[in-house]
């Protein structure tokens, strides 16, 4: 908290970055939808739109970390906002992946007339849930493991091993992903191939994604953790980060349990 | 002249809904196993037979006897 402000909210000075992000936005959708319908200068448009999210992206966060890390705007009641923030995110997501295990389900409990009202339909080889499914929820929820002694160190003020902790937090999740991606190129079924291809690689896909962006947060984390970022008493983006991490952990869970043990039956 | 008998499937407690669509299905997919257990000249699976007929719109039995010629008939006979 700076001296002479007699309060301890952070009254953030005018940033141009909003706006930026809202044209960089309209970029990307507009050209989106040019590009899908072949219209010229589509690509181009939509390529510029991701090139100006991206580089707002980079500094709106650059310039939070200096308000936060550098000039320590981010007193203790400031750092409610982003925590309530990224908990509504994760609700939020919570319910993205509610709708995928459903859409799922509903085809899967009551299989229609169309597919011989058998579930996994008729030609579809499904694939073993205890050889590499199996595995590969094993690898994330050792690498939940990993965040937390991340987490404990942090807090222990042992800042060397923390950053350890997120190399095998971090390390984990590539094992994944390139298992996610041998099982992806060895299955005998496709996205097109009936609704249990669509509804599989659907689950599946979307949440490899989220692997992908919590391994690139956990990434940023490490590297703050290493330049020092990170304090006993403020820590609020690994929070953020670890939160995130179990709750894709927990959605795996659901995607074995549900699509690869019980749905492939 | 001797009376018609006009008779529709019995209820069945396995499609206690109003939609018939796998009640049809499932007597057309039980007539062809009667069959393929029992012979073509089985008097079993007539009944099997008179249900699905009295069920199944006329379209969807071409459709499916067509596909189980071509081997395509997804259901489990």
């Amino acid at each position: 908290m700076i001296e002479s402000q007699r309060h301890s909210y952070h009254l953030v000075d005018p940033s141009p970055w909003p706006i930026s992000g809202s044209l960089g936005a309209l970029a990307t959708t507009v050209g989106g939808v040019m590009y899908m319908h072949s219209f010229q200068g589509g690509a181009t448009l939509l390529s510029l739109g991701l090139i100006f999210l991206l580089y707002t992206m980079f500094v709106w966060w650059r310039d939070v970390l200096r308000e936060s890390t550098f000039e320590g705007h981010h007193t203790k009641v400031v750092q409610l906002g982003p925590r309530y923030g990224f908990i509504l995110f994760i609700v939020s997501e919570v319910m993205f992946f509610f709708a995928l295990f459903r859409a799922s389900s509903h085809s899967s409990l009551a299989p229609t007339v169309e597919i011989g009202g058998i579930w996994p339909p008729k030609g579809i080889a499904v694939l073993d849930p205890w050889e590499i499914p199996f595995l590969n929820t094993l690898i994330p929820l050792s690498s939940g493991a990993a965040v937390t002694w991340a987490h404990h160190a942090i807090l222990a003020g042992k800042e060397k091993r923390a950053v350890y902790a997120l190399v095998a937090t971090v390390s984990l999740a590539l094992v994944f992903t390139g298992f996610q991606g041998m099982e992806y190129y060895q299955a005998p079924f496709t996205i097109s191939d009936s609704i249990y291809g669509s509804t599989f690689f659907l689950a599946t896909g979307f949440h490899g994604f989220h692997v992908i962006i919590g391994t690139i947060f956990s990434i940023i984390c490490g590297i703050r953790q290493y330049l020092g970022h990170l304090t006993k008493e403020h820590h609020v983006g690994f929070e953020a980060a670890a939160w995130y991490w179990h709750f894709v952990d927990v959605v795996r869970l659901f995607l074995f349990v549900s699509i690869y043990w019980w749905g492939g039956i | 002249m001797a009376e018609i008998e006009l008779k529709t499937a019995p209820a069945d407690f396995r499609f206690p809904t109003t939609n018939q669509t796998r009640h049809c299905f499932t007597r057309y997919v039980e007539f062809h196993r009667c069959v393929a257990a029992k012979g073509d000249e089985a008097a079993d699976c007539e009944r099997f037979a008179k249900y699905y007929r009295a069920l199944c719109p006329g379209e969807w039995v071409d459709k499916w006897n067509e596909q189980r010629e071509n081997g395509t008939f997804p259901g489990p006979l």
